[in-house]
């Protein structure tokens, strides 16, 4: 090992060591010279003995063939590289772009889904703990767990020897002015013995900090925190007050922690049980006696020697048993055998878990897209390679008659691709830097940043693709190199004349253009998806709709008192001439519903035709949110407490529960069938709930002075212009009104909505954008290779020209072999692309997979792009001077 | 004819005669073959053909370093000096040969 190193090292400096090797035999000569006795009958030169072998040998020793071969075919290439700069800018652009998307999107996919969080302790032994069961015929999954079923885990489990649950979470941090919302996170104490890591200051949590039912007031602060609010001074024992309470700081987390948390960096840590107990109904103090409460997540380190599948097995078991306990409590929950539940033992990043948003599964696929631009990038340089081993056949077979041995062309061959991809590597890094920023930005959480310097994983990627690239493309040539017939190649009647067909060359020209059409499909198909997702009628106007939110902060208030604030907030957002209509309410699409149980006089169980769920409002919330009422009436101010009781349903809902009947005027009873008819005044149209591709959108509307104001968490504000410029206006107008160190904080829903329509539209930019650049390259590919057939059969269109050959039928003639490449890849990519469409279909906004307009559109834009491609070089081939032909002949 | 015979050194023995020769204190190419040829009564003599292979090998093997000296009668000579892994090896060599030595004695005393 250390002597093939010192043999690699010398073998840089063997220039000087020649030289040095030269002075030395010099010397060693002199000095025989120097000794020699004259009366010595052997002669110097015969004591010298034979300086070629020493000089020869002592080379040997420096001199490691295969490199010195290597270096000859790296000179070799980039000299003939820099002959045609034309060709090799178009190889490395082409391969620049392939390699960049890849290791741009490998970047991309790897923080969403692999990498493991830094400093975590024997990460392969960690897992996140997913929940899964049955409802309805649906599997549902979840990593949200009840905190009375984090201890059932730890008692009823034996593959693990160590738990942790975690809760990230905002809240409001400091006192008076300098309050503001920030992400923390409750920890249990168990937390941080995951890691490998000791706190920059101060301690982690004792356990006796983190018990049921409430732990201790204290806090350890983010690094990042830490430095940003008090300049990194040692604040152990200070007071800091979190959400309504004050919390003494013990520690300070180090740089670079981020626990298990996606996210941006937590500003604090809390004990889990300290956050869990400060709930004040006696309700929320139960919960670590009762699953009352899904809400925190759950990390396991499984015992050395105890694989994935033993530990969800044993989870599972546990799982069962704690849901027959959490029956005890909750009769209505299905049987155990109903619901099969089971639990997973899986990734901690929930982007590689057992059911992973659209976000991390439209990027996985478009990280095989990348993939296919580099394969299309790839086998068009492979046939551009192959057009100058067909140009340069006579060379190649001269060097091979002068007894060049075939390994060492093909080895020529391949470091030329080799080159070629090594310099695409080097340009595809900056492509990547660059298109990373754009891709992160559509993909990853703003606060992490993309940079490739560093990243060494990517780095290694873009190297792995650049040598897969060189492997590719270099091979067929390579190959062909080696096979030259030399009889034939040498043969002086084998000029360029003879037209050449490679079913290689047309068979990469039919690959890449059926992958194009591929890609061009999935483009097609997701621009389609999203114009839908667009287009939808969510039931509600976003564009004019601020969300806000209001938080008392410890400030105690009565029932009255409290509903007295909701009572003045509205009325002074009602009072800004900004503002057209507001109403308080008790959800807020996409982020949280309610339902409860339903009856119907005359329909046995509600329940069983879907989930139901309502939304409490005050007057004025269909003017607000822009849903428009069908038939019947809004409620309005008059439907106020102690008058009759009136509800608005969807027209979903109407219909389910009435067909064919007329909803106005019927009775539902809500929670109970003990209670009183609530009268449906009006149909209101569908509008979305928690998820943009439900169908099912069943809900109603119950005046909020009917029901309760305190379950008024949300006011929506509509303004009369554009809400940009007015929502810090709004939001601080009222948070005057608040009382003690209560805050106002305030979105504009389109933000919230946005969230939801971003996997489409990510998977519809990206199809494109990928789409075109095959496209474009695909192009390339058949512009170069039509071109280069005509070049090859100047002398046979000459003759067809002189024989009498219209240029009309020459341009024909060329068009048409390109259309048939065409016509064959577009038909290719359409068998694969049917074929794949039932994996992407659940990616499709209710989108059909085989949509003929889109197959249609995409092969004519095959076909147009073909044609055009082809007509420059069929214009070159009416050139084809007759005299010329006839005089060569 | 050269009235000293000329011997064959046996194979890997010259790596140690080198070494041992260098244990004593370091030397250019030249002063080794010459020590090597004093000590031996110009039995065993060292042609550059392999003595300067051999240097760059065990050179290359970390067993001795190299470096450019003032020779005493100021010229510029390469000096080659041993290392501890030169000086570890040569123990191993010496014990080999001494090996070799006896069993060949032994089967030659027969």
């Amino acid at each position: 090992m250390r002597e093939w190193l010192s043999r690699l090292l010398d073998w840089f400096r063997r220039d000087k060591l020649d030289a040095e090797l030269r002075d030395e035999l010099q010397f060693h000569r002199h000095a025989l010279e120097r000794d020699a006795r004259p009366d010595d009958p052997v002669s110097t030169r015969q004591r010298m003995g034979n300086t070629t072998i020493a000089i020869e040998q002592s080379r040997e020793r420096w001199s490691i063939p295969w490199l010195d071969h290597l270096q000859q075919d790296v000179r070799h290439a980039v000299r003939s590289l820099r002959r045609s700069p034309g060709f090799s800018t178009g190889v490395i652009a082409t391969l620049a772009l392939g390699i960049g998307a890849n290791a741009a999107m490998f970047g991309v996919v790897d923080r969403l889904m692999y990498r493991p969080y830094p400093l975590l302790r024997d990460a392969a032994m960690v897992n996140r703990v997913y929940l899964r069961w049955t409802d309805r015929d649906a599997l549902r999954t979840t990593y949200s767990f009840e905190y009375r079923r984090y201890l059932d885990f730890q008692e009823w489990t034996s593959s693990f020897d160590r738990f942790a649950a975690f809760f990230p979470t905002n809240l409001a941090i400091g006192r008076g002015e300098a309050t503001r919302e920030r992400e923390i996170a409750a920890v249990s104490a168990s937390y941080f013995s995951f890691f490998d890591v000791r706190p920059a200051l101060g301690r982690f949590f004792t356990p006796d900090e983190d018990v049921t039912p409430k732990g201790a007031q204290v806090v350890i602060l983010g690094h990042g925190f830490w430095q940003s609010e008090y300049g990194g001074r040692d604040v152990i024992g200070e007071t800091l007050q979190i959400g309504s309470q004050p919390f003494t700081i013990i520690g300070v987390v180090p740089k670079n922690f981020t626990g298990v948390t996606e996210g941006k960096p937590r500003a604090a840590f809390i004990p889990i049980t300290t956050f869990a107990g400060s709930g004040s109904s006696a309700e929320a103090k139960r919960y670590y006696t009762r699953y009352n409460w899904g809400w925190m997540e759950m990390i396991v380190r499984r015992k050395d020697g105890v694989s994935a599948e033993q530990a969800s097995r044993d989870l599972s078991t546990a799982y069962v048993r704690s849901w027959d306990a959490e029956r005890g409590f909750f009769p209505q929950l299905p049987p155990s055998s109903v619901a099969k539940p089971y639990a997973v033992a899986g990734a901690l990043k929930t982007a590689a878990g057992p059911d992973p948003s659209l976000e991390a599964r439209t990027a996985l696929w478009v990280t095989g897209v990348a993939l296919i631009v580099l394969l299309i990038a790839c086998a068009n340089v492979a046939n551009l390679f192959l057009s100058r081993a067909l140009r340069r056949r006579r060379e190649v077979a001269l060097r091979l008659a002068l007894g060049v041995s075939r390994a060492r062309l093909a080895a020529k061959t391949l470091t030329e691709s080799l080159v070629l991809a090594l310099i695409g590597c080097a340009l595809g890094v900056v492509v990547a830097q660059v298109g990373g920023q754009v891709l992160s930005r559509l993909f990853l959480p703003e606060w992490v940043t993309f940079s490739l310097l560093g990243d060494t994983r990517t780095l290694l990627v873009a190297i792995a693709a650049a040598l897969l690239a060189a492997l590719v493309t270099g091979v067929v040539p390579a190959l062909l190199a080696t096979r030259a017939d030399l009889a034939v190649a040498l043969k002086a009647g084998s000029r360029e004349g003879t037209y050449q067909r490679s079913r290689t060359r047309v068979a990469l020209l039919v690959a890449q253009g059926a992958l194009s059409v591929m890609l061009l499909v999935g483009a097609g198909l997701f621009v389609r998806s999203l114009n839908r997702v667009r287009a939808m009628r969510l039931g509600f106007d976003t564009d004019r709709i601020i969300l806000l939110r209001h938080e008392l902060r410890g400030t105690a208030l009565g029932d009255s008192e409290s509903v007295g604030l909701s009572r003045q907030l509205l009325q002074a957002a009602q009072a800004m001439p900004v503002v057209e209509h507001a109403s308080f309410v008790s959800s807020v699409p996409f982020w949280s519903t309610s339902s409860t149980r339903l009856y119907v006089p005359g329909i046995d169980s509600v329940q069983r035709l879907g989930r139901f769920t309502y939304q409490e409002a005050s007057a004025d919330y269909f003017a607000t949110m822009g849903t428009r009422i069908l038939r019947g009436r809004p409620f309005g101010a008059e439907d106020r407490a102690g008058a009759p009781r009136v509800a608005v349903v969807s027209e979903g809902m109407a219909r389910t529960l009435w067909p064919g009947k007329d909803a106005i005027g019927q009775c539902i009873r809500v929670s109970a069938d003990t209670m009183p008819c609530t009268t449906v005044v009006g149909v209101a149209e569908d509008a979305v709930q928690q998820s943009l591709t439900d169908p099912k959108r069943f809900r109603y509307y119950l005046p909020i002075d009917q029901t309760d104001w305190s379950r008024g968490y949300f006011l929506l504000v509509r303004t009369r212009v554009a809400p940009e410029d007015h929502v810090e206006e709004i939001r601080a107008a009222l948070q005057r009104i608040m009382p003690g160190q209560g805050y106002v904080t305030a979105w504009p829903l389109d933000t919230v909505i946005d969230e939801r329509r971003r996997s489409w539209e990510v998977g519809a930019t990206m199809f494109v954008a990928f789409g075109g650049l095959a496209l474009v390259v695909a192009a390339i590919g058949l512009y170069a290779v039509i071109g280069y057939n005509v070049t090859q059969r100047m002398h046979e269109l000459g003759v067809r020209i002189a024989l009498g050959a219209q240029s009309g039928d020459v341009v024909r003639l060329v068009i048409s072999q390109g259309m048939r490449f065409a016509l064959a890849g577009t038909t290719v990519g359409a068998v694969l692309a049917l074929w794949a469409a039932r994996f992407v279909e659940p990616l499709l906004f209710q989108q059909s997979a085989r949509d003929p307009i889109v197959f249609v559109g995409v092969a004519l834009i095959l076909l147009l792009v073909a044609a055009a491609a082809s007509t420059a070089p069929a214009l070159r081939a009416t050139r084809a001077d007759p005299n010329q032909t006839l005089r060569a002949e | 004819m050269a009235p000293n015979p000329r011997r064959d050194l046996l194979p890997g023995t010259l790596d140690m005669l080198v070494l041992k020769t260098l244990s004593v204190q370091s030397m250019h190419g030249y002063a080794i073959a010459r020590q090597i040829e004093r000590l031996s009564d110009d039995i065993l003599r060292i042609e550059e053909g392999s003595l300067y292979p051999a240097l760059q090998r065990m050179r290359q093997k970390g067993w001795i370093k190299a470096e450019w000296r003032q020779s005493p009668n100021n010229q510029r000579a390469r000096y080659y000096t041993i290392t501890a892994s030169g000086r570890k090896q040569l123990g191993v060599s010496e014990s080999g040969f001494e090996e070799l030595i006896n069993a060949i004695a032994r089967v030659m005393g027969t």
